[in-house]
């Protein structure tokens, strides 16, 4: 493959994992809250679920892509559980146990939509020059060449404001998500 | 090892930006190869970072709401339309807003668990039907068949009430489930109390207490008894997807079991009936189940595509 296959490839999985995937992060972190996985190891499981959907050589067999992601999950932190051999008594059982339908619930839809409406805001709370720049990227749709023109800046410039964009916008993803999955639990646990 | 990842995150992100500069040539490639080989963990940041950039498109470029399948939720109102502001806050609040009534349906096997508009929560078994109704002086739900479990959000202005055929379940802050049968319903409580009659004879109420359990019969007659913590627990297992038996008989095990699949599981010397049976099982594996009493009654067991039988005929 070129490299420009490789960029392809590389963004077609994104805006899958963008489209199909990010959505449930919180309803997966919630699930891995539950096995009593401490935070950072749910960090790490989120991660290498991450690593094995970048391995993905296309993603047009996955008919099910949050049930994918659940599963996937699920297999990388019973690994981790039996790996740290302290393994609380439920976890295996909980772990098989998991509700896996295959439609998302309509909360689950609803709470991703959440998540987009909420990037809209944190799009709201970037500093002033890096927020112009994003959306006229990401709203009106110009390319970095051609914000750079019309702002009279550098394409290097703009890079780097898109690159403060992006860091912004992780941060936001990783806050929502571990808010979400809390409630999510707190819920779960109310109902148990 | 926590600032390493930082630092890749904040690389990551770096990479993003130049991707998204849309010029690509092969020297950035090679470039990039070589910082995704110093760790394997960064090909999941890379994922990750590109991923958060691009679900800031407009949702029309991302969502393909067209070829998703519809949800299994049917609202007489489309509580999408109701987009903005409105949607927002609510969504918001964890909670699902609609003024109308609304149906939940769950197929065989399926048990959800929904949050209600008022902060209350249902869990709903296999293969049922109901429909919510929460306005502003009441809050009804009417059981067409199933069971369904509630978590009753506190609020004295407005009754919860449960309608199951002719049996009616009021509940102002409490938790308790409803199951409908053709000639009845059964009605556990968890917590609180709650008040349960048969429509038309209200002043022949009966109070339960957490703890208790009544059949509700549809000709007036309501059966109480008080039940072990444990096994009303053991009762609601259902909403984590399981069947918490101890020492029930194997025929009632195998009839609770079959309301979750559509692979049905079928006894077919009838004396196993009586054997009892413990353990905990998931209300999706009649396979594993009948492992199991094949492991410890020592039977034949045979799993065939559309159903397991469990002994064989006495000839």
């Amino acid at each position: 493959m070129d490299h420009m296959g490789r960029f392809e490839r590389r963004h077609a999985i994104a805006l899958w994992v963008a489209r199909e995937i990010l959505p449930h992060e919180s309803a997966v972190r919630a699930l891995l809250r539950r096995l009593r996985l401490l935070p950072q190891d749910i960090d790490e499981v989120i991660q290498d679920c991450y690593c094995r959907f970048a391995m993905l050589e296309d993603v047009d067999h996955i008919e099910r892509p949050r049930t994918y992601f659940f599963s996937a999950a699920r297999n990388i932190a019973g690994r981790r559980l039996r790996r740290a051999k302290i393994v609380p008594i439920d976890s295996h059982v909980a772990m098989d146990l998991f509700e896996d339908s295959e439609l998302p619930s309509p909360e689950q839809v609803a709470g991703g939509r959440l998540d987009f409406l909420r990037m809209r805001h944190f799009m709201d709370a970037l500093p002033e020059r890096c927020r112009r720049i994003v959306e006229l990227r990401k709203i009106e749709g110009w390319s970095q060449k051609e914000i750079a023109a019309h702002l009279g800046i550098t394409e290097k410039a703009v890079e780097k404001q898109v690159w403060i964009g992006v860091k912004a916008i992780q941060r936001a993803w990783r806050e929502a998500d571990t808010a979400v999955s809390e409630r999510l639990a707190a819920i779960e646990a109310g109902g148990q | 090892m926590a600032s390493h990842n930082d630092t890749a995150r904040d690389e990551a992100a770096l990479w993003v930006a130049r991707m998204d500069a849309g010029v690509w040539d092969e020297h950035d490639e090679s470039e990039l190869q070589a910082w995704l080989d110093v760790d394997a963990r960064r090909s999941g940041l890379l994922l990750q970072a590109q991923a958060a950039w691009l679900a800031l498109n407009p949702a029309q470029n991302l969502a393909r709401e067209a070829e998703t399948p519809p949800p299994r939720v049917y609202r007489r109102r489309s509580f999408f339309a109701l987009a903005g502001t409105a949607l927002a806050a609510s969504v918001a609040g964890g909670l699902f807003w609609f003024d109308d009534s609304t149906r939940f349906t769950t197929q065989v096997g399926e048990i959800r668990r929904v949050p209600l508009a008022d902060g209350s929560i249902a869990a709903i078994n296999t293969a049922s039907q109901l429909n919510v109704t929460v306005a502003e002086t009441r809050r009804s739900v009417t059981i067409d068949r199933g069971e369904a479990w509630f978590q009753v959000a506190k609020d004295a202005g407005r009754p919860f009430v449960v309608e199951a055929g002719s049996v009616r379940v009021r509940a102002v802050g409490t938790a308790f489930s409803v199951r409908r049968y053709d000639n009845g319903a059964e009605v556990l409580v968890t917590e609180g109390i709650v008040e349960t009659w048969v429509s038309g004879a209200e002043q022949r109420a009966v109070l339960l207490k957490a703890g208790q359990r009544a059949f509700v019969n549809e000709t007036l007659e309501i059966k109480e008894e008080s039940a072990p913590p444990s096994s009303i627990d053991r009762a609601l297992a259902w909403r984590g997807g399981n069947i918490d038996l101890a020492g029930e008989r194997l025929s009632e095990a195998v009839a609770d079991l079959n309301r979750y699949n559509r692979k049905q599981i079928v006894l077919a010397d009838p004396a196993l009936g009586d054997e009892r049976f413990d353990g905990v099982f998931r209300t999706d594996d009649p396979e594993g189940f009948a492992m199991a009493v094949h492991s410890s009654l020592n039977v034949r067991v045979t799993i065939a595509d559309d159903a397991i039988t469990i002994g064989s005929a006495k000839k």
